[in-house]
């Protein structure tokens, strides 16, 4: 069964702090729109989910991700606004790749800002480990043996 | 109607990303699974997740309303 053929949203062209997208993402914009929210920031922390080219001994050439658009990005969404008030963060970015990504690019991006590192840095660990399990999004794994659906990793 | 979405590896069970059902006043999201199971045999065996309007629930006993969106959904596994 064909995945959909994924296309950038208006959302997305207009840069909002959350999104899925199709194309790759600049880690140096996200990081430059993050510093624009507020000169207060001390410390920024980010995380950069990449695709690997091995899984569980076998070669990997692309990975495909299927989301449920209107729920993953509420959630998305969600999971900012309850990060900058549990750790009083500045501002927040989440941004994670649909569709099909090659070994070695990257597929998820989130970055954190606060007055001091201690807050920036586990409010991005919480936030990835959060996305993951709250977020409706699925990866695929092709490979030379055949394609296989990855399951969740704690 | 109702609109059921798959996605990911439940999409590939059933062999659709999307169906649609007729609405009929009391049913239930447990009618809708069982209506789904008994055309696609095991197909919401991997289902951990089930949202209707955009919303996760339990309760499978939930009456349903006309224009519902029904999402059966496996692990996650983005990131």
């Amino acid at each position: 069964m064909k995945l959909p053929s994924w296309q950038s949203s208006p959302v997305a062209e207009m840069r909002a702090a959350v999104r899925l997208q199709p194309e790759d993402f600049s880690v140096d914009e996200e990081l430059a729109a993050l510093r624009a929210s507020s000169k207060c920031m001390g410390g920024i922390a980010t995380f950069v989910g990449c695709a690997r080219d091995f899984s569980e001994g076998r070669a990997v050439s692309e990975i495909n991700f299927d989301a449920y658009p209107s729920m993953a990005e509420a959630e998305m969404k969600k999971l900012r606004a309850e990060a900058i008030e549990k750790f009083a963060l500045l501002d927040a970015r989440i941004v994670h790749r649909v569709g099909t990504v090659k070994a070695g690019d990257s597929i998820v991006l989130i970055a954190t800002g606060a007055e001091h590192r201690a807050a920036a840095l586990q409010a991005c660990h919480w936030l990835i480990d959060e996305l993951k399990k709250r977020v409706p999004i699925w990866k695929k794994e092709i490979t030379p043996q055949g394609d296989s659906w990855v399951t969740p990793h704690p | 109607m109702i609109r059921v979405l798959f996605f990911g590896p439940v999409a590939e069970r059933v062999g659709s990303r999307d169906m649609q059902m007729q609405f009929e006043p009391g049913i239930t999201l447990q009618d809708i699974a069982t209506r789904i199971q008994s055309e696609h045999t095991s197909a919401l065996d991997i289902v951990s997740f089930i949202a209707v309007n955009n919303q996760q629930t339990r309760d499978m006993q939930l009456p349903l309303t006309d224009n519902d969106e029904i999402a059966f959904m496996a692990k996650f596994s983005g990131g």
